[in-house]
């Protein structure tokens, strides 16, 4: 025998499977964001391989010492010897056949490729998640609470819209040596405002709702109200951001990488890989050409999902 | 973007604008302050007194420069040093890598440049974006709306500084290895014409030298396209979402039931009211190229401020970057205020 409110909780979590059910359903629907999802969740599982599809050590060997490296990087370059560096073509008569080329250490450009992967999404995972977290926790209390420290919180997320990131970058850089917790720490600190504003302007009209009083009349503690409640019903726009902000910040990562922020130059990751393509942009085109395209692909994956997603969870396309 | 915190009140648009300049004092000091806690609280670098001192003095004329412009005080009293410097009109001087020069003066010969790339950029993007933005609300659903909406995606999922090579890769290299007409992969032409705004392009046009303006554009064309291909997608989604918007409104009704054609109906009535988040949207994007057109900048030699604070980050050059971040923030700051009392002057439902 069921107590009234075990039904009334099992009723509600029947909702909800319907709920994510029809959502799934719209999902499938949308053939651009199957792409999306599968391009994505091919990444995912290549970076999670990527350490036994490629040899590892392969990112950390040096050219001149042990026999990682063929080549010096000055015959890499040399007039002559460029054409056969190209894509697809075995470069000296050995049994290795390189598809996309070699980078300018003269290492497999797929292999580099397929080691970076895992390097640039774990920074963007890293990255959006705490500015996400962060900016939805202060923007939700600033959004409820209201009042001077709203006021407060508005100012400062002014104060980081007007603020350059790449000096932002620099001083950090400087700061605490060039090393991958420093860059993630320079672009979280310029990606948490967006967050802030989006999550607060959602609180702001959810508050007003006849539901949050109702609650308040049955005695419910604010806490409870603002993290059972209120921001669970308008996370939904925060979903969308995360998703295309992966996208986002994967290019900005590697743009800071490609500028020069990089802990190494000869770190696999995809910035860094197109940085040592760019003075040889017109005579090695492909060091430049992949790495990029590879971004692309992997921003545009999450952005395919995040437009579906906000297409889906738009509740005026919903009913 | 803009806040519209006391709707409905009787607030007058000059309170309003009062209001936010001081907001725009507040900002720009915390700005600065920051900023220079952390280019100056730090070693990076050029050391800011350095270009001050030459090799022939002697150690007690240094310590004389350096007392002079508070280097010796902690860092919080330096930067009011810094400031009543700035009101003197002293920003200090840059390092070699600008031949020592006073950092405002590097900063705003380049200006111009950033400027003129930012006007072209815009216009690029208002030029496509638009016009792709009404045709997909027109065709909701079918194949130019598609087509925008990838176009979008592409836009803000290509690393700008790939898609800046791959322009240089075709349209120089490949156009001029299969004897196409081709246009120039980077840099800009040396300031030739007599120097009135600083402006080069315009400055040609007045100077009435034709042939230097019609080289400054050919420079232009590939990072001005480079910078719109970013958000021209973006701006025709926002047009096609708000025109959809205001087409299911019942003035349209009322307008088609008049018995207009659609044409008269979506030109005269609709996209009045449909283009007022393009013009937030332009504003505050034509703000952040001013400031945040780096990379761009970097990639194709533009010799505008983005690509000599790139320089001075890496020189460690705190007070070029201090000039830099400052106008910056300016920048960001009043194009804001502007966007929204703009909002105001076009949208007459929108009170302060």
């Amino acid at each position: 025998m069921q107590s009234r409110e075990e039904k009334v909780r099992k009723g509600e979590w029947e909702a909800r499977i319907a709920d994510l059910k029809y959502t799934l359903h719209l999902f499938r629907k949308n053939p651009l964001v199957m792409i999306g999802t599968i391009i994505t969740l091919f990444f995912v599982a290549l970076a999670l391989l990527s350490n036994i599809i490629v040899d590892p050590n392969l990112a950390y060997a040096s050219g001149y010492e042990g026999g990682m490296y063929r080549f010096d990087r000055k015959y890499m370059w040399s007039a002559g010897h460029i054409i056969n560096w190209g894509p697809g073509i075995s470069i000296y008569s050995g049994p290795e056949f390189f598809y996309l080329g070699t980078d300018g250490w003269g290492r497999d450009l797929l292999a580099m490729i397929i080691l970076s992967i895992p390097v640039d999404l774990y920074n963007a995972v890293v990255i959006v998640s705490i500015a996400a977290v962060f900016g939805t926790l202060i923007g939700a209390i600033a959004g409820y609470v209201g009042g001077i420290f709203d006021e407060a919180i508005l100012r400062i997320t002014d104060i980081f819209f007007a603020f350059p990131g790449l000096v932002l970058a620099l001083v950090f850089a400087a700061m605490f040596g060039r090393t991958m917790e420093t860059l993630q720490l320079a672009i979280v600190l310029v990606w948490w405002p967006p967050y802030v504003r989006l999550i607060r302007g959602q609180i702001l009209s959810e508050k007003e709702k006849p539901y949050v009083e109702a609650l308040r009349a049955l005695g419910a503690s604010h806490i409870r109200i603002l993290f059972r409640h209120v921001l669970l019903n308008s996370i939904f726009p925060i979903l969308v951001q995360i998703t295309m902000d992966l996208g986002g910040v994967i290019l900005t990562f590697s743009a800071l990488m490609f500028l020069g922020f990089s802990p190494s130059p000869s770190m696999p990751e995809l910035g860094n890989l197109a940085a040592d393509g760019y003075g040889h942009i017109f005579d090695a085109p492909w060091v430049m050409i992949f790495p990029g395209l590879v971004m692309l692909v992997i921003s545009l994956a999450f952005n395919l999902v995040g437009d579906g997603l906000r297409d889906v969870l738009d509740p005026r396309l919903r009913r | 973007m803009c806040q519209f915190r006391i709707q409905g009140s009787s607030l007058k648009i000059y309170e309003y604008i009062i209001r936010r300049l001081i907001l725009l004092f507040f900002v720009l000091f915390a700005v600065s302050a920051l900023v220079f806690y952390l280019v100056r609280g730090f070693p990076t670098g050029i050391a800011p007194w350095a270009p001050y001192i030459t090799s022939r003095m002697t150690p007690e004329q240094i310590d004389r420069v350096i007392k002079a412009h508070g280097f010796d005080r902690p860092i919080w009293e330096q930067f009011f040093y810094w400031l009543r410097d700035i009101f003197n009109g002293d920003w200090g001087l840059t390092g070699t890598w600008a031949q020592g020069r006073p950092a405002n003066e590097v900063f705003f010969d380049h200006f111009p440049y950033t400027v003129e790339l930012s006007i072209f950029g815009t216009i690029l993007t208002v030029a496509i974006g638009v016009p792709l933005g009404i045709i997909s609300a027109i065709k909701n659903n079918k194949f130019p709306d598609h087509l925008s909406r990838i176009i979008a995606l592409a836009g803000y999922s290509t690393p700008s500084y790939w898609f800046g090579f791959m322009l240089q890769l075709v349209f120089f290299y490949y156009f001029s290895l299969w004897g196409l007409p081709y246009l120039p992969s980077s840099g800009a032409p040396d300031f030739i014409v007599p120097k009135i705004t600083g402006l080069p392009i315009f400055d040609g046009l007045l100077a009435g030298n034709l042939g230097y303006v019609w080289d400054e554009f050919l420079h232009l064309i590939l990072p001005a396209f480079s910078l719109s291909f970013i958000s021209l997608g973006f701006l025709a989604r926002i047009v096609r979402a708000s025109l959809l918007e205001v087409l299911r409104q019942d003035y349209i009704t009322m307008a088609r039931s008049k018995g207009l054609s659609e044409r008269v109906v979506i030109y005269r009535h609709a996209l009045k009211n449909a283009l007022i988040p393009a013009v937030t949207l332009t504003g505050i994007f034509f703000a952040a190229l001013l400031g945040g057109a780096m990379i761009t900048e970097f990639v194709f030699s533009w010799p505008g401020v983005g690509q000599q604070a790139l320089r001075a980050v890496f020189q460690g050059d705190s007070n070029f970057l201090l000039v830099y971040s400052f106008v910056f923030a300016i920048v960001i700051v009043s194009a804001n205020l502007v966007v929204d009392v703009l909002y105001a002057f076009i949208d007459p439902r929108i009170k302060y």
